[in-house]
């Protein structure tokens, strides 16, 4: 499994994602913004911080990096996962590669805690404990759009206890047809045993377990085999 | 190549909540300042923009409020003023 991690001038959360990547044994590498090929990675993250310092808004520069093209050619094939995680999530609705927006929090602050969370999606339990950490992550679209995500079974992660206003609990998307998912929990900050929490590894094994199902593009001649296909492994 | 100098304020859409607008009214009716106060809060940029001519830098302008100052899902803007230099 070979992951990407983007990195943005001002992304704070590429080195927890590098490691909770290196956990599970997959081969993971920093990119740079201005990258423009991703066809090697099975999956590229978009990990948190404040990507440009979040000027204007969260997210609303980082569109216009190179590597956001190149991103969106890469969903566009269908080649592995696409992974906004907290301000990676903003700057895929900025990108419009998510439906909706994200802004600032109904009670005006910085929320910086655990929150409990139900996930539409097999393999998890019925509730799982993930860190939030954001100023903006109030999602909201509106009624047509909302209909279009339940339609497509788009929502993936909902508060129990909506801490930061978003329409109808959303906490998570996942485009499941162009393999886009966004968050704004941080799983990655859920994986080793010292921090107090390990649901973060949920989302990390059903990333592992779907990736399996992709088409493989990599460089021996594996036909596709499973098996004996070494980037697999 | 003429130049121009652009003032443009973003703002929240109407019906979009803005909780700094609201924290603002909470401060002013409690102060008894205003009562009836009803605060929008938004962006404000002060831009150049070079062009051929008025409309040329005026479709600049517009393309870059709705690309880069402002996200029609959320916002609007209004350009306040264009003047030449």
């Amino acid at each position: 499994m070979k992951a990407g991690i983007v990195v943005f001038p001002g992304t704070n959360c590429d080195i927890d994602t590098k490691r909770a990547c290196e956990y599970f044994g997959w081969d993971a590498e920093f990119i740079w913004h201005d990258e423009n090929d991703l066809s090697k990675y099975d999956v590229v993250f978009l990990p948190g911080g404040f990507s440009y310092g979040d000027y204007i808004r969260a997210g609303r520069l980082a569109k216009f990096s190179p590597v956001m093209q190149a991103l969106k050619d890469y969903a566009q094939n269908q080649r592995g996962f696409v992974v906004g995680i907290c301000n990676g999530f903003q700057i895929l609705c900025e990108t419009k590669l998510l439906p909706g927006i994200l802004s600032t929090n109904t009670n005006t602050k910085f929320i910086c805690e655990e929150t409990l969370l139900s996930v539409n999606h097999e393999g998890f339990p019925d509730t799982v404990k993930f860190a939030i950490a954001h100023g903006e992550g109030r999602y909201i679209a509106d009624e047509q759009t909302l209909e279009e995500i339940k339609a497509k079974n788009m929502i993936f992660l909902q508060y129990k206890d909506n801490p930061n206003g978003s329409v109808d609990d959303i906490a998570g998307l996942y485009d499941r047809e162009n393999r886009i998912i966004g968050m704004m929990p941080h799983p990655e900050r859920g994986i080793f045993a010292e921090t107090g929490n390990t649901d973060g590894r949920y989302f990390f094994e059903m990333l592992e377990r779907e990736a399996l199902n992709f088409a493989c593009h990599c460089e021996e001649e594996c036909s596709d085999d499973v098996a004996i296909c070494k980037t697999r492994i | 190549m003429k130049k121009y100098k652009a003032d443009v304020v973003v703002t929240l859409k109407n019906g979009v909540r803005d909780p700094q607008g609201a924290a603002v009214d909470t401060v002013l009716r409690r102060t008894g300042m205003e009562e009836e106060s009803e605060v929008q809060t938004g962006k404000f940029f002060i831009l150049s923009i070079s062009g051929d001519d008025e409309t040329q830098a005026r479709e600049k302008l517009n393309s870059i409020c709705e690309e880069v100052l402002s996200n029609p899902v959320l916002e609007t803007y209004k350009i306040e003023r264009f003047t030449a230099v």
